[in-house]
């Protein structure tokens, strides 16, 4: 392999970096409206009369339209973003899931703050937002539910009959026998671990601009990580063959999570309604209380261990706050229950995850999806368990991973997708061995009872995870070799900031002998291939890398056969090089791929073999078998100033495994901008609701991301241990790197705070709630 | 009620007329049809919409476009080369990898065409202090720092 592998430089940037990119803001259309949503100010409540005449009379308004107004048109959303869980797993876990159904507008009811009441569309955004102050909605606020506690209660109100207790998905996962390793195990202990409320925020707001040429001609550009999902559910809300339907994403200024949107439905419809295009982007406000939210669930789990600090069993029963709709079911949940057990030999397991119903905002995958969770709870209990048997957490965890020999290793549960969660490749031990080295571990446990001495509290903190990447059930890419020679990949994975231009330019090249700068990388449009998946659950690298791969291994083939035809060579004797076919070992003799692509050209004077379709074009559809494991073993030094309760990361290691690495620029990329998102969720980012369900902190100065002075310099290593899942040997490198900065800056702040004998049970862990650790742990200790 | 607003973009004299209550980004975006000043909270926070007011970053979100009046505004488009070649600091980016998704890439590049005018110094803490007034959700500033140590190494 030439090209996978070496740090190219993208292709994406120049574009970028002069101001060139085309987000869904930066589109313009001739004639074009803009919209602005209004949304509900209770979080539960009956919805009476809604006077909407006097926003009408503003001048430049031209709609405004409620849920009556699209009664009959539009239907609402009636299934989950993944369509089905196999049979078997139903069986297997006892799942239930309640019928999915939320409103486009609220109808009768509204069911949390920000859900859309009604939708202004103006000349333009300022005259969009006045409007939104003229429409007056009488509300009748009902009695809310704002957490999990309140949902469960006995005299918790029924937000949806369809769904009794609130309670809209329950499954079970065992593997060996919980019950009895615990019976008889050495030490037990028991602990309620609770994961806040995090939303995604990308630095692009959503957008969607529609427009609606003539029938059968709407065309839509949405940040959306599914196009063709969109696409289908468009279908089949407005009624329209997809034929008629084309999804555009353009440039995306990040996504991380989502599913699809409200206003993707609700602009589009609008567009057919008015004939004339229009626009809604988000703004900020509507972001951080609308875009969907992640992680906020409660864990009371129990570990059992021996007095050498070996795990014998874990049993845990946890709870997601859902919000008001779960249209991702039991994504998040079932990933939790999968992640769990993290890199560790626990044999004896039993989980039951609940998804309750609250007046929120959904709950649903970003960055991490579960594993952000459930890894945060297995790495505070595995330090918990080292500080009762009196060992350095380094020394339980080495005594509790999967030892390299046993890989692959069955965890004796079903995955999501109805494949075992088969840890596939990896050797967690040494990973862990070369991220002690790299932080220099023991130095470190020396310097810090003399720092300590000095008044200063230094600690350093370990966690581990596995990441099921590569979700299936599919991703296509067409490869086809034009005319002039130059070959075009169409891709129906669409990137945010991954690169796929890039890399998937590297994956064609090498196989058709070309150069990256001669390959064009097309994504994100529904119009470019008939099936496409998408961006999230890292999974483009792993499935759009391994479609590319294998339509390029296949056009390389024809390609060969024709050159072979042509030159009366056998073409297993050619090879292709610098665009040029020409027998092995004879580099003068040959025909460029122009030439090939020429006689390939349908017509009288195609020069095809016999037989042989016409064309240079092949598609293909990679179906991965089930998902392929990643992981990733991070350390993070941390000091607390006990005064106050900062936090500074003075360092942070990471050791990644992704399998065969494509390009190591941008997997080091997404480490280090993983790690920063994971130390935002661990450390700052926390979404606040009132008591009655309002967002407290619905702004950048209240929802605080981390800036350059928050994340050290990561320093990032690898390990390869290729999957045996896909060709290339590919796993996926996006998101783990968000997955363990929570629990090893938990650790780390607990380590450092030993003297005190702070215990952490809650992330993030903020300045102000450490703060408040301290003290506690000070007025005991007096 | 409108009013027109006389003022140089990247270099050209403009006057146009705009609502009083229109930003400098809508008007850039809008109006100049310079898309590339982007907005990321729209309440001054994420610095994607810096640009250059005489010289000096602002937010143009948090600035109304009547108040450019007579001043001289540089936006990302203003950084290219009459040649199409790249502002050091648009290449020194790309080579870094310095950017992902790009949306807030062009904020960062004034935020630090400004930090290299004033003769800034490698420092990480220093850099780092700098730019904590423009947020990146994608790169984890890595790989923006040290594309900013290599500039104000190099900085005449």
């Amino acid at each position: 392999m030439t090209f996978v592998g070496q740090p190219v430089a993208r292709r994406e940037d120049r574009t970028l970096v002069t101001g060139r990119g085309r987000y869904v803001a930066d589109i313009r259309l001739p004639g074009m409206l803009e919209a602005a949503v209004l949304r509900s100010p209770i979080s539960h409540g009956v919805i009476g009369v809604i006077d909407a005449a006097p926003a009408l009379e503003l001048p430049g308004v031209a709609a405004v339209i409620t849920s009556a107004d699209i009664e009959g048109y539009v239907e609402p959303f009636t299934r989950p973003f993944y369509k089905t869980i196999p049979q078997h797993v139903v069986e297997a876990t006892g799942l239930i899931v309640r019928p999915y159904r939320a409103q486009l507008l609220a109808t009768e009811k509204v069911f949390r703050v920000g859900e859309p009441v009604a939708v202004v569309v103006a000349e333009n955004r300022y005259i969009a937002e006045d409007a939104l102050e003229l429409i007056d909605v009488d509300y009748q606020s009902l009695p809310g539910i704002h957490g999990i506690d309140e949902a469960l209660a006995d005299d918790a109100p029924e937000l949806h009959p369809e769904v009794p207790g609130n309670v809209h998905c329950r499954f079970e996962v065992s593997a060996g026998d919980p019950d009895a390793a615990c019976a008889q195990a050495e030490q037990r202990l028991s602990t309620r671990i609770v994961i806040g409320r995090s939303v995604g925020s990308p630095m692009e707001t959503r957008g969607v601009v529609a427009e609606y040429t003539a029938p059968g001609d709407l065309r839509i550009w949405a940040t959306q990580q599914r196009p063709h999902l969109l696409r289908t559910y468009l279908s089949e809300m407005l009624h329209l063959p997809e034929e008629a339907i084309r999804i555009i994403s353009p440039d995306m200024g990040g996504s991380f999570g989502g599913g699809i949107y409200n206003e993707e439905v609700l602009i589009p419809y609008l567009a057919i309604r008015l004939g004339r295009p229009i626009r809604w982007i988000e703004d900020r406000r509507e972001n951080l209380g609308n875009a969907r939210h992640s992680r906020d669930q409660v864990h009371d789990v129990e570990v059992c261990y021996t007095n050498e600090g070996r795990i014998t069993g874990l049993k845990d029963r946890f709870i997601i706050d859902t919000g008001a709709y779960n249209p991702f079911a039991i994504t998040l949940s079932y990933n939790t229950a999968a992640h769990l057990r993290n890199q560790f030999k626990i044999d004896n397991f039993w989980a039951e995850g609940l998804c309750v119903l609250t007046n929120k905002r959904d709950n649903t995958p970003v960055r991490g999806a579960g594993r952000t969770s459930a890894t945060f709870v297995c790495d505070r209990i595995v330090d918990m368990v080292a500080a009762k048997v009196g060992l350095d957490p380094a020394d339980v965890r080495q005594r509790n991973l999967i030892p390299g020999d046993e890989m692959p290793y069955n965890m004796g549960m079903l995955y999501r997708d109805g494949g075992n969660v088969v840890y596939d490749s990896g050797d967690y031990p040494s990973q862990l061995q070369k991220a002690l080295q790299l932080v220099d571990y023991d130095t470190f446990r020396s310097d810090q009872d003399r720092l300590r001495a000095e008044g200063r509290y230094v600690g350093i903190g370990i966690s581990c995870h596995v990441e099921g990447s590569g979700f299936g059930p599919h991703e296509g890419a067409l490869v086809r070799i034009d005319l002039s020679g130059h070959v075009v990949v169409h891709s129906g994975s669409n990137p945010h900031g991954q690169s796929h231009e890039t890399v998937l330019a590297q994956i064609t090249a090498d196989e058709l002998g070309v150069a990256p700068n001669d390959v064009t990388v097309r994504a994100g449009d529904t119009g470019l291939i008939a099936h496409g998946g998408g961006t999230f659950a890292s999974r483009s690298a792993v499935t759009a890398g391994s479609a590319v791969h294998e339509a390029s291994g296949r056009l390389r083939e024809k390609v060969l056969a024709i050159a072979g035809s042509l030159l009366e060579v056998d073409p297993s004797d050619l090879d292709i090089n610098g665009g040029v076919v020409h027998p092995r070992g004879v580099p003068d003799v040959g025909l460029s791929l122009a030439e090939v692509a020429e006689a390939a050209a349908p017509g009288p004077g195609s020069r095809l073999p016999a037989g042989m379709e016409p064309g240079l074009e092949v598609t293909s559809y990679f179906v991965p078998p089930t998902v392929t494991f990643s992981s990733g073993t991070h350390v993070a030094v941390v000091e607390v100033d006990i005064d106050t309760g900062l936090l500074s990361i003075l360092r942070y290691v990471v050791v990644d495994d992704c399998g065969r690495i494509l390009n190591p620029m941008v997997v080091d990329g997404q480490q280090h901008g993983g790690v920063a998102h994971g130390i935002g969720n661990g450390v700052f980012e926390e979404i606040l609701y009132s008591e009655d369900g309002q967002l407290l902190n619905a702004s950048f100065m209240d929802y605080l991301l981390p800036t350059a002075t928050d994340v050290p310099f990561i320093e990032v290593a690898h390990e390869t241990h290729l999957s045996p899942l896909n060709p290339m040997g590919i796993k996926g490198a996006g998101e783990g790197s968000a997955v363990s900065p929570p629990a090893a800056v938990a650790n780390a702040v607990v380590d450092a705070l030993r003297p005190f004998g702070v215990e952490i049970t809650e992330m993030p862990v903020t300045p102000a709630k450490l703060w408040r650790l301290i003290r506690e742990a000070q007025a005991q200790n007096r | 009620m409108t009013r027109d607003v006389t003022l140089e973009v990247n270099g050209d004299p403009v006057t146009d007329t705009v609502d009083p209550r229109m930003t400098l980004a809508d008007y850039l975006r809008d109006v100049a049809g310079l898309t590339g000043t982007h907005l990321g909270c729209e309440h001054g926070v994420c610095g994607a919409c810096t640009v250059l007011l005489d010289d000096r970053s602002v937010r143009s979100c948090l600035m109304l476009a009547v108040q450019a009046e007579g001043h001289r505004v540089t936006t990302i488009e203003g950084l290219v080369g009459p040649d199409g070649g790249l502002h050091p600091v648009q290449d020194a980016f790309s080579r870094h990898h310095a950017l992902q998704c790009g949306f807030c890439t062009p904020g960062f590049i004034m935020t630090v065409v400004e930090y290299l005018a004033e003769g800034g110094s490698d420092d990480e803490h220093e850099i780092r202090e700098r730019i904590s007034g423009n947020l990146c959700r994608c790169t984890g500033y890595h790989n923006i720092v040290l594309a900013i140590q290599e500039l104000a190494r190099q900085n005449p």
